[in-house]
C-alpha cells in the first residue's frame, strides 16, 4: 500500500514536472506565468534527484558507506571536520553559487526566455550535477585531492598541468569580466557607489571586531554587519540628493575600474582577517537573505512573462552579446547548468568534510540542482519585464544610441515597443540618472528584482530602496569572489613561479607577495581597463572567452571522471560522463573558432581587428581616436591568441586522455587507480551530526 | 485535563528542540562553532602539543580558508 503511494507521487511529480515543461516549450502568444517555470524546474529537479543520482551513486560510483570518509579518519579540527550532511549542504551551496548563475541567464535571455530555461534545467541535471557529484566522489575517495593532483595521477603529468593552467586563466578572465559586471552597474550612479564604497569600513569594522574584541563570534558580528550594510543602502539616497557629495562619488567607468583594481591588490596584501574574512562573512549572510526573497517573492507575486520563448535575436545578431543559440547560448549560460569551476570547490574543501559517503549525492548533485534553480529564478526576474525595457539596458551605447530617445527608437524598430519617457521615468523611479547603456546583467537583474520585492511590499515609491539593495546584493557578491579570487590567484601565482626561483613560492616573503599580488591584479585588471574602452561594450568580448575558459575547466573535470571510471571498469555506464564531456567539447569548440574566425566584426576577433586596421589604413578614424582604435585592434588580436590557447589545451587533454583510455581498454597500461585504502567506518550507522554539543 | 497539559508541554519541548537545532545547524554553518569543534577534534584530544587560543585558532582558519579556491563563479 505505502509502495503503491509512493509510485503515485512519483507519477505524478513527473506528469507536473513534463507538463509544465511541455507548456513553456510549446506555448506561443499570450504572457505565460511565471509559476510554469518554477513548476517545471522543480518537477524535473525532483525526478532528477531521486532516480538519476540514485542511478549515478548506486551503478557508477557504487558508494560504499561503511568506508571512513576523510573526516572520520583524520579529523584533525581545521580542514578534516565531520560535518552535518545539510550544514554541508548550505556551505557547499555558498560556494559555488556565485554571481555567475545571475549574470550568465540574464544575458542569455535577449534569445527569449526558453532556450537559455531549457539548457538551465537539462544542463545541471545530465551535466553540471553530474561533474560536481562524481568529482565530490571521487576526491572523497582521495582524501580530498584538488582536481589539478588527481588529473596528474590519474590521467598524465600534462593533465595535471593543463588543470594547473586552466585555472589560472578562467580565474584571470572571471575576475576581470565579473569586476566589468560592477563597473557598469556603479558607472554615474552616486547611491549605488557610495553604498558599495562603505561596506568596505564595514568589512573591517567587523574584522577588527572579531579578531581583537570577540574572536570568532561570527553571528553576532555578522547581525551588526547587515545591520550597518542595510543602513548605508538607505544612506545612499541622501549622498545621491546632496549635490556636494554626489558629486564625490559619481565615477566614469575608467576612474571605478582603477579603484576596483586598487581593491583587489589591497585586498590581496592586506592580512585576511581585517577585510576578506569579515566582507565574506557579510556576504553569505546577505547572499542568503536575497536568495530566498526573490524566491519567495516570483512565488507570492507570481509574474508574468513578457518577454517572447525566442526573439529575433536567434539569428546571431543580439545586441546584448553577438552569435547563435547554439554555442553561444552555451557557453553564456555556464553557471547555473554546468560550470567547471565548481570542480575546484568538490575536489577542496567539501570532500574534507563530509561524513558519509552518501552525504555526496546531496551535496555534489543537490546544491547544483539548486544553483540552477537560482539561474531559472534569474531568467524569471530578466523575463518579467517589458522585453524593450530589458533590451535598453542591456545593450551598448554603440548599437540602441546613447539617449533615451535614440535606444526606444532602435528598439521600437526591432518590434520590441518602447518610448524614451518609459526609460527616462523607469530611471527616475529607481532613483538613477539613467538605466541605459549598462550591459552586464547586475543593473536588469536588479530592476527586475525591484519590480518583484516592490510589488509585494512597499509599491513603486519604495522602488529605489529595492532597486539598490538589488545592486548592493549583486556587488557585494562579485566582490566577494574579486577579493577571494584575487589572493587565491596570487598563492597559484606564487605556487608556479617557486618552479623557477624557489623563494617566490614563499607566501609570507613580502617582495614575493606584493609582486604577485600586483601580477594578479595587473592581469584581471587588463581585461577590465580592455572591457571598459571596448566599443561594443566589453561583455561582448569577454563573457564568451569566460564561458569557455570555465567549460575548458568542466572538460577536464569530465576526462578525469571517464578515466578513473575506465580504471574501475565502469564501462557500461561511462556515456554518463562522456555525453556531456562530448556536448561541452563540441560547443566549446565551436564557440572558439567562432570567436577567433567569424567574418561577422561582432562576433570575430580578428575580423574586429582587421576592420578597424582597414579604417585606420584610409584614414577614416579622427586623429583624436587613433591611440584608442590601435589599443583595441591589439586587444582583439590578444583576445583571439587567448581563445586559441584555451582551445588548444582542451585538445591536447582529449588527445592525451584518448591515448590513454585507448591503451587502458586494449589492456597495454595496467588500470592502477589512486584510491586511499579502505578503513571501515567506527561510528555507528545512524550516526547524522558531530559528537559533541549540549544534548 | 492532565493528558491535555502533557500534550502541550510535548508539544513545547518538540518547539524547543527545534529551536535548538536550528540555532546549532546556524552556528556550525556560519562558523561560529569552530573553535569548539576544533578542541572536540581527535588531533587536539590526541596529541600532547600546543592548543590554540579562540584569537589563534580564528586567525589561522580564516588564513588557511582563504588561500585556496573556496568562492565560485
Amino acid at each position: 500500500m505505502k509502495r503503491a503511494l509512493r509510485v503515485a507521487a512519483w507519477i505524478a511529480v513527473a506528469i507536473i514536472g513534463a507538463g509544465s515543461l511541455a507548456k513553456i516549450a510549446v506555448h506561443r502568444g499570450e504572457p505565460i506565468n511565471a509559476m510554469w517555470f518554477v513548476a517545471a524546474a522543480l518537477g524535473c529537479y525532483a525526478l532528477a534527484f531521486r532516480f538519476y543520482s540514485a542511478f549515478v551513486a548506486a551503478k557508477l560510483l557504487t558508494i560504499d558507506d561503511t568506508r571512513a570518509t576523510p573526516a572520520e579518519r583524520i579529523d584533525d579540527g581545521r580542514d578534516f571536520v565531520p560535518t552535518n550532511k545539510w550544514v554541508l549542504f548550505g556551505h557547499h551551496f555558498a560556494a559555488i553559487a556565485g554571481p555567475g548563475p545571475l549574470v550568465g541567464p540574464t544575458l542569455a535571455a535577449q534569445f527569449g526566455y526558453l532556450p537559455g530555461t531549457m539548457w538551465l534545467i537539462a544542463g545541471a541535471i545530465f551535466a553540471g550535477c553530474v561533474q560536481d557529484f562524481v568529482i565530490l566522489f571521487f576526491s572523497i575517495r582521495r582524501n580530498g585531492k584538488s582536481l589539478g593532483e588527481m588529473a596528474r595521477e590519474e590521467v598524465s603529468r600534462r593533465g595535471g598541468f593543463i588543470a594547473q593552467i586552466a585555472v589560472l586563466a578562467i580565474m584571470v578572465i572571471l575576475l576581470g569580466v565579473v569586476a566589468l559586471v560592477v563597473v557598469n552597474a556603479l558607472k554615474s550612479s552616486p547611491w549605488a557607489t557610495f553604498t558599495l564604497a562603505m561596506t568596505i569600513p564595514i568589512a573591517m569594522l567587523i574584522g577588527l571586531y572579531l579578531r581583537f574584541l570577540r574572536p570568532g563570534r561570527v553571528i553576532e558580528a555578522s547581525v551588526i554587519g547587515v545591520a550597518l550594510v542595510l543602513f548605508v543602502v538607505v544612506a545612499g539616497q541622501w549622498v545621491a540628493n546632496s549635490p556636494s557629495w554626489a558629486h564625490v562619488f559619481t565615477l566614469s567607468a575608467v576612474a571605478l575600474a582603477f579603484a576596483l583594481i586598487a581593491y583587489g591588490f589591497a585586498a590581496s596584501a592586506l592580512p585576511v582577517w581585517l577585510l576578506l574574512a569579515p566582507r565574506d562573512y557579510l556576504s553569505a549572510f546577505i547572499k542568503a537573505g536575497a536568495i530566498f526573497s526573490l524566491a519567495a517573492g516570483i512565488l507570492v507575486v507570481r509574474p508574468n512573462i513578457l518577454m517572447p520563448p525566442f526573439t529575433k535575436f536567434v539569428d546571431g545578431n543580439g545586441p546584448v552579446f553577438a552569435g547563435k543559440i547554439f554555442p553561444f547560448c552555451f557557453i553564456t549560460i555556464a553557471c547555473g547548468a554546468i560550470s567547471g569551476f565548481h570542480s575546484l570547490i568538490s575536489s577542496g574543501t567539501t570532500p574534507k568534510m563530509i561524513l558519509r559517503e552518501s552525504h555526496s549525492r546531496l551535496i555534489g548533485y543537490g546544491a547544483m540542482l539548486m544553483e540552477s534553480f537560482v539561474g531559472v529564478m534569474a531568467m524569471v526576474a530578466a523575463c518579467a519585464m517589458t522585453p524593450g525595457v530589458y533590451f535598453a539596458i542591456n545593450s551598448p551605447s554603440s548599437i540602441v544610441g546613447a539617449t533615451a530617445d535614440a535606444a526606444g527608437k532602435t528598439i521600437s524598430e526591432w518590434g520590441y515597443t518602447l518610448t524614451g519617457t518609459t526609460m527616462t521615468d523607469l530611471a527616475k523611479l529607481v532613483g538613477e540618472p539613467s538605466l541605459l547603456n549598462r550591459p552586464g546583467g547586475a543593473p536588469s537583474l536588479a530592476v527586475g528584482m525591484a519590480q518583484i520585492f516592490s510589488s509585494t511590499i512597499g509599491g513603486p515609491h519604495l522602488l529605489s530602496i529595492w532597486y539598490h539593495f538589488a545592486i548592493m546584493f549583486e556587488a557585494l557578491f562579485i566582490l566577494t569572489v574579486l577579493d577571494a579570487g584575487t589572493r587565491v590567484g596570487r598563492f597559484m601565482i606564487q605556487e608556479l613561479g617557486a618552479r623557477v626561483w624557489k623563494p617566490f613560492g614563499r607566501t609570507s616573503w613580502l617582495p614575493g607577495m606584493l609582486l604577485s599580488s600586483a601580477l594578479i591584479v595587473g592581469l584581471w585588471g587588463y581585461f577590465l581597463y580592455q572591457g571598459v574602452i571596448d566599443p561594443l561594450g566589453g561583455i561582448n568580448s569577454l563573457w564568451p572567452l569566460f564561458g569557455i575558459a570555465n567549460q575548458l575547466l568542466a572538460c577536464v573535470a569530465l576526462v578525469l571522471a571517464t578515466t578513473i571510471m575506465i580504471k574501475m571498469g565502469r564501462l557500461r555506464w561511462l556515456w554518463v560522463t562522456v555525453l556531456p564531456m562530448i556536448w561541452l567539447v563540441t560547443a566549446t569548440m565551436t564557440a572558439s573558432y567562432q570567436k577567433i574566425f567569424s567574418a561577422n566584426t561582432r562576433i570575430g576577433f580578428l575580423s574586429l581587428a582587421q576592420s578597424l586596421a582597414a579604417q585606420l589604413a584610409a584614414g577614416e578614424i579622427p586623429a583624436a581616436k587613433i591611440a584608442d582604435t590601435q589599443r583595441v585592434i591589439f586587444n582583439q588580436r590578444l583576445d583571439a591568441v587567448v581563445t586559441a590557447a584555451l582551445a588548444l589545451m582542451i585538445l591536447v587533454l582529449i588527445v592525451e586522455a584518448a591515448v590513454q583510455w585507448y591503451l587502458l581498454l586494449a589492456k597495454r597500461r595496467p588500470a592502477t587507480i589512486h584510491e586511499t585504502p579502505y578503513v571501515a567506518t567506527a561510528w555507528a550507522g545512524n550516526f547524522t551530526g558531530i559528537a559533541h554539543g549540549d544534548d | 485535563m492532565d493528558r491535555q497539559k502533557m500534550f502541550i508541554v510535548h508539544l513545547w519541548n518538540n518547539f524547543v528542540r527545534a529551536l535548538r537545532s536550528l540555532w546549532r545547524g546556524l552556528r556550525e554553518g556560519s562558523g561560529d562553532a569552530d573553535y569548539e569543534r576544533y578542541l572536540a577534534s581527535r588531533s587536539v584530544r590526541e596529541s600532547s602539543s600546543m592548543v590554540l587560543t579562540r584569537a589563534e585558532f580564528y586567525v589561522e582558519q580564516a588564513n588557511r580558508r582563504y588561500s585556496r579556491p573556496n568562492r565560485c563563479c
